[in-house]
């Protein structure tokens, strides 16, 4: 059951997400399973690309001079982009299993985890961008992606979670309210501790 | 349970609730906003800060006109990188004959407040006439009809500078007989780059950070 | 009670103040995509003084607060009031006087603008002439609003009442406060402060007239329209008391987060900013309590369109008045400041909350006033997705544009010298500019559908006459 539910869970999530979200239903995964076996690998993968492409290309805010930062500074924001990845991963699906008795949704916290990566995937994979660390480029590819994910999610949360989809369009938008802070909340931290001396050289 | 009937007088008297309103709201303004305008220290010009002449008055009514402080701000934060490109921070004693104030909220071109003496009177003309033929990737819109009209024409200037003489600007009964003539033969866009070439000069700039 | 009973609801009106907020949105949101244009291509104001820049982009402001945002609470307020005082209008007249005579204003002042009048201080940049006007408008929209309380039948004065009093209370003390002027001309004044001073009165005023007027005001639209779409009482009314009085205590602090490194006192700074972060408490509350109430009521989605958009509100209003205080913050601040952050922080806003509680409020509305159902309900859910994406689109690009040039602007080398010109750093945004121009493109097409669909399903119909019902003895006004 776990094995047919969760097998070549980002594969299926990009090219048939509704068989992902189909599969789902009716199923109770372990978390740790979900975590340790897909959601790990896929939160991995924009911090390493970003090390990767960061190291060898530099930042490019839009000016015409890449901005070259130090490995150990490159490193840090790396695992802090990590932390703050995988932070944001669990608390949404955390907030979403808390939500879920309200819009009349199963309480499965494996479900949820799976829930989300499925919904996250394509950005986790889209993160290939983060190769070329160009501003513009990753924005250029990130939000489509964005606006993909978001169209999984209010597709696929009552499916996957079992609830009718008005309550599942409800339940979306609770939880794109939540998205939206948390990225709000990531920018403001990184400004916070850039200014702070963590990060670019700034001269404040 | 005094909250509760407190509340319940408030929910059904609409005179109450108005009142309630007015006090609730007019408190943080009256802490904060009092204090500030009697503050003397913000009232007290600095250096050789001096009310505008009646040409870079007319400049400055010429740049509030068109909207510069939309994308221009002038006020410069203490922050190293900021000093550094733009030179010394923004004083209050500044600005005190600033009616209304143009410090702006948008940095959509650079900062203006140091902006005098920088570049050259024929920098400015042409800049203003038409940014990229000096600036070939300026995104600044051009201000070709500031040349082609008299600057006595943006307004009675005896008039504004006894109203704002009136409220306190040590101007000369003299300054004001001759502002006229001061005009005569200017366009506006002559006034306007006075006005630009005395932004913030009027601080003894060596001595500062 | 008994001789009047047969008086029936002033619609005629509401409806004409719906009509006109739509035309102020599609006109304003045009000037907003061809300022965005005008970034990306700067010739295109062809020398023309009033396509220029900096003359247009008051008419885009003041065009969607007072045209737009302005018309559709005035709208809303006068629909809502006579619903919850079981009366209708008082001063019927007087009503009709505020609503043309707000048109009038916002046409000749927004062509006053574009003419070169303005004062310059932001969201108040109208000339004294017009402020006068405002000034007496706004106290006949107050008589209109608090007489229709006084005269009311119902004790209680509902929640949705008191955010629309504290809107025309705050606003009218901060308008009049803000604008004192000496005039010169007519299209001259010199401000009564000056400097520093000046700045601080300014932004008391600019940061307040979001907070009372797109944050409160609209706060009332959700209090009324959001319970009577989902045909449930509020979650907690209780709550909805307490963020209330907080909110209106708190909000009037925060201004001066907008002048953070300034050369006003520190002690002001910090304050400002002190009482911008606890402003997210009351703020929420609301949020918490609209969310609380929708969510019982799913049911209702499957045949309402409107709600789609309140609920979609409510989420783009929790991430504004969320990072609103966190860009109060004085170390997140001193990177967003001055950056294009800040215009796409204005837009969740405007976009993602005003014009979408709007929206909802209007597809609420007018079927209900046509007595018949909704023109095209696949239309309005197009409209929902235009609505979405423009908004997702224009934020994030303008979060990536702020970032950048904030970063870029601070960033020094080993030496301490500045890494980046200030022109290359401009030049670079095009693209984001570009983003952003394909995002408002989205969103005022988005407008349009909505306008059109309105249009055919109001075609032809008065509004449905609407006599108030009887008032239930417990909570009747005693004679």
């Amino acid at each position: 059951m776990v094995e047919r539910t969760l097998a070549n869970l980002p594969v299926r999530a990009l090219f048939r997400p509704k068989d992902a979200f189909e599969a789902l239903a009716g199923s109770d995964p372990s978390p740790a399973n979900v975590l340790l076996r897909y959601s790990v690998w896929l939160l991995i993968l924009p911090p390493l690309f970003s090390w990767i492409g960061a190291s060898i290309f530099g930042w490019r805010l839009g000016a015409t001079e890449p901005l070259y930062l130090s490995q150990l500074t490159l490193v840090r924001i790396s695992v802090g982009y990590f932390l703050a990845l995988l932070f944001g991963f669990v608390s949404t699906a955390l907030i979403s299993q808390w939500m879920a008795k309200t819009y009349g949704a199963s309480e499965s916290l494996g479900r949820h985890f799976a829930m989300v990566t499925i919904v996250g995937s394509p950005l986790a994979l889209a993160s290939v961008a983060h190769l070329v660390p160009d501003v513009f480029f990753n924005v250029l590819v990130l939000i489509p992606t964005m606006i993909w994910s978001m169209y999984l999610l209010y597709s696929g949360i009552a499916v996957a979670l079992e609830t009718v989809p008005e309550r599942g369009m409800l339940m979306a938008s609770s939880l794109v309210g939540w998205l939206l802070v948390a990225a709000v909340s990531l920018l403001g931290l990184s400004m916070g501790l850039w200014v702070m001396g963590i990060g670019p050289l700034l001269g404040v | 349970m005094s909250g509760m009937s407190l509340h319940k007088k408030l929910e059904e008297h609409s005179g109450l609730l108005i009142f309630g309103i007015l006090a609730v709201s007019a408190v943080g303004g009256l802490v904060q906003i009092l204090p500030i305008l009697f503050q003397e220290s913000l009232e007290t010009p600095v250096g050789a800060t001096a009310p505008y002449s009646a040409v870079a008055l007319t400049g400055r009514d010429i740049y509030i006109r068109e909207g510069c402080s939309v994308c221009h701000t002038q006020q410069i934060r203490p922050l190293i990188a900021e000093v550094e490109r733009y030179g010394p921070y923004s004083r209050s004693g500044e600005f005190v004959y600033d009616r209304p104030f143009l410090w702006g909220s948008k940095r959509t071109g650079p900062d203006l407040h140091r902006i005098g003496g920088k570049y050259s009177d024929i920098w400015h003309r042409e800049h203003l006439l038409n940014p990229r033929s000096v600036v070939p990737d300026s995104i600044m819109p051009g201000y070709p009809w500031l040349a082609e009209t008299p600057a006595a024409d943006v307004g009675d200037i005896q008039k504004k500078m006894r109203v704002l003489q009136s409220l306190g600007h040590p101007y000369s009964d003299a300054s004001i007989e001759e502002a006229e003539s001061e005009l005569e033969g200017l366009t506006e866009m002559d006034a306007l780059i006075v006005y630009l070439q005395q932004l913030g000069t009027a601080m003894p700039q060596g001595e500062l950070p | 009670m008994s001789n009047d009973n047969n008086a029936q609801y002033h619609d005629d009106v509401v409806l004409r103040l719906i009509q006109f907020s739509i035309f102020w949105a599609i006109v304003a949101m045009a000037a907003g995509v061809y300022l965005s244009a005008e970034l990306i291509w700067p010739t295109i104001d062809f020398s023309q003084p009033w396509l220029s820049f900096g003359r247009l982009r008051p008419l885009h402001t003041n065009g969607i607060i007072f045209g737009f945002g302005v018309s559709a609470l005035m709208a809303t307020a006068f629909y809502s009031v006579q619903r919850t005082c079981h009366v209708p209008l008082f001063g019927h007249r007087l009503a009709w006087f505020c609503c043309y005579g707000w048109q009038l204003v916002v046409l000749l002042g927004g062509l006053s603008l574009l003419a070169g009048w303005t004062s310059s201080k932001e969201y108040a940049e109208l000339e004294w002439p017009f402020d006068i006007a405002i000034a007496v408008l706004w106290i006949s929209f107050g008589v209109v609003f608090f007489g229709t309380l006084a005269i009311r039948k119902i004790r209680p004065i509902y929640i949705s009442n008191w955010f629309y009093g504290a809107l025309i209370i705050v606003i009218a003390m901060l308008h009049i406060v803000n604008n004192l002027a000496l005039p010169v001309t007519l299209d001259k004044s010199y401000s009564l402060y000056a400097g520093a001073q000046d700045a601080v009165v300014q932004w008391w005023y600019g940061h307040n007239a979001v907070g009372f007027l797109l944050t409160g005001g609209f706060l009332g639209m959700v209090y009324y329209f959001l319970p009577k779409q989902a045909n449930r009482p509020i979650w907690s009314y209780r709550l909805s008391i307490v963020s209330f009085w907080a909110f209106t205590y708190t909000y009037i602090w925060a201004g001066p987060h907008h002048l953070h490194y300034s050369a006003i006192p520190e002690w002001v700074q910090s304050l400002g900013m002190v009482m911008s972060i606890i402003l997210l408490a009351p703020s929420w509350a609301t949020m918490i309590n609209g969310i609380m109430t929708v969510s019982g009521a799913w049911q209702k989605l499957r045949t309402d369109p409107a709600l789609k958009f309140i609920v979609l509100a409510l989420a783009f209003y929790g991430l504004a008045t969320f990072e609103g205080p966190m860009m109060a913050i004085r170390s997140v601040n001193v990177v967003s400041h001055f950056t294009d952050w800040t215009i796409g922080h204005v837009h969740s806003g405007a976009l993602g909350w005003n014009a979408m509680i709007t929206y909802g409020t209007f597809y609420f509305l007018i079927p209900r006033m046509a007595g018949r159902e909704l023109y095209s309900t696949r239309l309005a859910n197009i409209h929902f997705w235009l609505a979405l994406a423009g908004t997702m689109l224009y934020i994030m690009a303008m979060w990536a544009a702020g970032v950048s040039q904030g970063l870029l602007w601070l960033s020094i080398d080993e030496t301490g010298e500045l890494g980046f010109s200030f022109t290359d750093i401009m030049s670079s945004m095009a693209p984001y500019y570009g983003l952003r121009l394909i995002a408002g493109l989205i969103f005022l097409t988005g407008t349009i559908l909505m306008a059109w669909n309105l249009y055919m399903t109001m075609r032809g119909n008065k509004p449905v006459r609407v006599t108030p019902p009887a008032v239930d003895p417990m909570y009747e006004v005693k004679a």
